[in-house]
């Protein structure tokens, strides 16, 4: 296959990362586009080191942490999204800070890893996320920042980003637990 | 910190420890929480979990990765 019809076929699932990052479609477009070029212009780069795919994500990865370093201190409070989060976190609890509902274990989850409809739905949750708690947990899990780099890169306190960081990883439990792992909602 | 922390707390400081180096103390009594308490052990090794489907998502685009 040649290097054009290679990269046709990656644009797409790229797209939809940068996407999920940005939450902004032009933008996303913006940065894909540049991590095609990039590649076009020095199509040596990737032999023998990775597949393309990697290669590919590891430049829209820097591209993308160039767009959020630019944007870093635009972003809206969304206070009000933040709020109903956390009055969903307190409602798992119980007074006294037991589960309301003791969380069970997942049957086999190592398995959901091999399917792609387990990351569609992993990709569903994060959209459900309020916008600035998702980004702060992608640039955590997924572009491997560290919390000092967030705090900076955003303009929020450490404690800040903690608490973003707890609300995204237990809503993303409860929606694969209901949506994926099959506990009743 | 009380000497034995309530789930609420232990969700938090597992998260936590995701991102920093507990305390010494923090780490010790959250773990003997673990020990008595099933419903956090779930948690803390879905959010474990989580953190593994990131990675993963990361490396492997939406190609799903050969089944073993």
């Amino acid at each position: 296959m040649s290097l054009e019809a290679d990269l046709a076929a990656l644009r797409l699932p790229l797209l939809r990362f940068a996407q999920l990052q940005l939450r902004h479609d032009s933008m996303a477009e913006d940065v894909v586009s540049e991590t095609l070029l990039a590649i076009l212009e020095k199509p040596d780069g990737f032999q023998g080191r990775s597949s393309l795919r990697t290669y590919a994500t590891g430049i829209l990865k820097f591209k993308i942490i160039d767009v959020l370093r630019r944007r870093g201190r635009e972003v809206p409070l969304e206070a009000q999204d933040e709020q109903g989060m956390d009055e969903a976190l307190d409602a798992l609890f119980a007074k006294g800070g037991h589960w309301q509902e003791p969380p069970a274990a997942w049957q086999q989850p190592e398995e959901s890893l091999a399917q792609q409809q387990f990351f569609d739905k992993l990709q569903a949750c994060m959209d459900r996320l309020p916008a600035r708690t998702g980004r702060v947990f992608m640039m955590r899990e997924w572009l491997d920042k560290d919390v000092e780099e967030i705090c900076a890169e955003l303009g929020i306190t450490a404690n800040n980003c903690g608490v973003m960081l707890y609300r995204a990883r237990m809503q993303l439990r409860e929606c694969l637990n209901h949506t994926w792992f099959g506990a009743a909602p | 910190m009380k000497l034995l922390p309530n789930c609420q707390e232990v969700s938090r400081l597992f998260s936590d420890g995701l991102d920093q180096r507990l305390p010494t103390a923090d780490r010790a009594r959250m773990r003997l929480h673990l020990v008595m308490c099933h419903a956090c052990r779930n948690v803390s090794e879905q959010m474990q979990f989580i953190r593994q489907a990131m990675k993963r998502l990361g490396a492997d685009g939406d190609e799903p990765p050969p089944r073993a």
